[in-house]
C-alpha cells in the first residue's frame, strides 16, 4: 500500500511490515499502526512512522546504544499483551526528544519504553511501575 | 468528584470489574490495591502525565534537521545481538579468494 508522509514523501509499505499498537502511544491512543523506518541519512536513530497519519512520526533509538545497562523488567501479564514468549522476539526502543539545533540536549524516555514483538508485529508503550529511570534521560551526560 | 470514606481493607467497586482496595494507611501515605481488567491501564498520574508529555514533545520535535549530525556525536555502544536498522557489519565471506 502507498502511504503519504510529510517527512519521507510517498512511501510504499507492505502489510507485513506494519506494527499494530492496540493501545496506541500515551496521548496518541487513536493511532494504532506504525512502521519502523531507518533514518535516511543514517545514524543510530530510527523512525516510528504512523500509518494512520502521515504527519505523525517519532524518533526512537535502542536504549542499549547509549545506556548499556538499561533493563526493563516486565510481569508475565505484560508480555501477554504483545504475545511475547521469547526474549529474542522483542525489540526495545526509547522515544527520543531531540531539540532542533541542540542535538546534544536530546533526551530519551526510559520510563516509557516501546516494546515490539517482531514476530507477531505487535507493540506497546510500557510504563515502568517501579523504576528509577527518567522520562527525560540525558543521552549526553555533561 | 465523588468522595467516599473507607477503612483499611474496605473496597470500592467501579463498574462490575474494577475494585479499589485501601491496603494500608500510614501517616500521610495510603497504599491502594487495584484490580482491573487487562485492557484498563493503571498508572500513577504524575508518571502517566510525564510520559504523555514526552510523547507530545517527541512528535513535535521529530525533525530531519535535528538528526543531521547525530551519527558522528553518538556514543558507540553496539548492542550485542540485534541490529535494528537491518544493516549488518561487513563480513569476509569464507571461501572468497
Amino acid at each position: 500500500m502507498k502511504l503519504e508522509t510529510t517527512r519521507f514523501g510517498p512511501i510504499e509499505i507492505a502489510e507485513d511490515e506494519i506494527y499494530s499498537f492496540p493501545e496506541g502511544l500515551l496521548g496518541f491512543a487513536s493511532f494504532k499502526r506504525f512502521i519502523l523506518k531507518p533514518n535516511p541519512t543514517g545514524g543510530p536513530m530510527l523512525w516510528l512512522q504512523s500509518v494512520d497519519d502521515g504527519s505523525l512520526a517519532f524518533i526512537i533509538c535502542q536504549p542499549q546504544l547509549f545506556k548499556p545497562d538499561y533493563k526493563v523488567s516486565l510481569r508475565p501479564e505484560d508480555l501477554g499483551d504483545i504475545e511475547l514468549t521469547k526474549v529474542d522476539e522483542a525489540l526495545i526502543y526509547a522515544v527520543m526528544v531531540i531539540p532542533k539545533d541542540k542535538p546534544r540536549e536530546m533526551t530519551a524516555n526510559l520510563q516509557g519504553p516501546l516494546i515490539l514483538n517482531k514476530t507477531k508485529r505487535l507493540g506497546k508503550q510500557f510504563v515502568l511501575l517501579n523504576s528509577d529511570y527518567s522520562t527525560k534521560y540525558k543521552v549526553f551526560q555533561e | 468528584m465523588l468522595v467516599l470514606s473507607r477503612q483499611i481493607n474496605e473496597s470500592i467497586m467501579i463498574g462490575d470489574s474494577i475494585e479499589v482496595t485501601i491496603v494500608d494507611v500510614k501517616g500521610d501515605k495510603v497504599r491502594i490495591g487495584i484490580t482491573a481488567p487487562r485492557d484498563v491501564p493503571v498508572h500513577r498520574k504524575e508518571v502517566y502525565l510525564a510520559i504523555l508529555e514526552e510523547n507530545l514533545a517527541a512528535s513535535k520535535h521529530a525533525d530531519f534537521t535535528a538528526l543531521a549530525d547525530i551519527g558522528d556525536m553518538f556514543p558507540q555502544h553496539p548492542p550485542k545481538k540485534t541490529n535494528p536498522s537491518g544493516r549488518h557489519p561487513k563480513q569476509d565471506k569464507p571461501g572468497k579468494s
